[in-house]
């Protein structure tokens, strides 16, 4: 019992994508995801990635453009109520979706080697078509 | 008379686990009205394609891909 302040409680690794308003500054963007993060109560800094602003499939309300802007994270679950509930109710944010990450996504990094053989792969399709 | 089957696009794109964020890839599973591709058309093979289903849904939440194109509102 006594043990519960000095252990801490386990993490697990989310992605967050987040929909701000593309009105707001980019300083005022740092900013406010910072002190989202903050409820997240992080052990290392969260590693974003800005996307910056781009224009919305559809629109949201009345947004027709958001800042994309997408964070990767180590928390705990207990803290993300807490983190969810003051993003609903922060006005700039259009959307957000938090996703626990299972899988590296996407296509794996290539090694040099591979690179190569693919780059060669690609040169042999060229002559083909000429 | 079967066709001989077409190789996996995704499969052969090197990619493991689709991601949705990829808005670039996931608009060559779509038709035109924004619906999903069948994989009888696409060739994609089922593992990739439940993988597609569900990297299409989140994009549409996210806006990077419509709900319905070509349709105003």
């Amino acid at each position: 019992m006594a043990t519960h302040k000095t252990r801490m409680a386990p993490t697990r690794p989310y992605e967050i994508v987040y929909i701000i308003d593309s009105a707001l500054e980019d300083a005022a963007i740092a900013e406010k995801l910072e002190k989202h993060h903050g409820l997240l109560e992080l052990a290392e800094p969260a590693e974003i990635e800005h996307w910056g602003r781009r224009q919305l499939a559809y629109k949201i309300g009345r947004h027709e453009a958001g800042y994309y802007a997408i964070a990767k994270v180590n928390a705990a679950p207990g803290t993300l109520p807490e983190f969810e509930r003051a993003l609903k109710l922060d006005e700039n944010i259009v959307r957000y979706m938090v996703s626990l990450v299972e899988r590296v996504l996407g296509a794996p990094k290539l090694s040099d080697e591979e690179l190569a053989a693919r780059a060669a792969h690609d040169d042999d399709d060229d002559e083909d078509d000429e | 008379m079967r066709r001989p089957k077409k190789p996996c696009p995704i499969t052969e794109a090197g990619i493991r686990f689709v991601d949705y964020k990829d808005d670039r890839l996931l608009a060559r599973f779509i038709t035109d009205y924004g619906k999903i591709l069948p994989s009888r058309l696409s060739g994609v093979d089922a593992r990739h394609q439940r993988q597609l289903s569900k990297a299409v849904k989140k994009a549409r939440f996210l806006a990077l891909l419509p709900y319905v194109k070509g349709q105003q509102g």
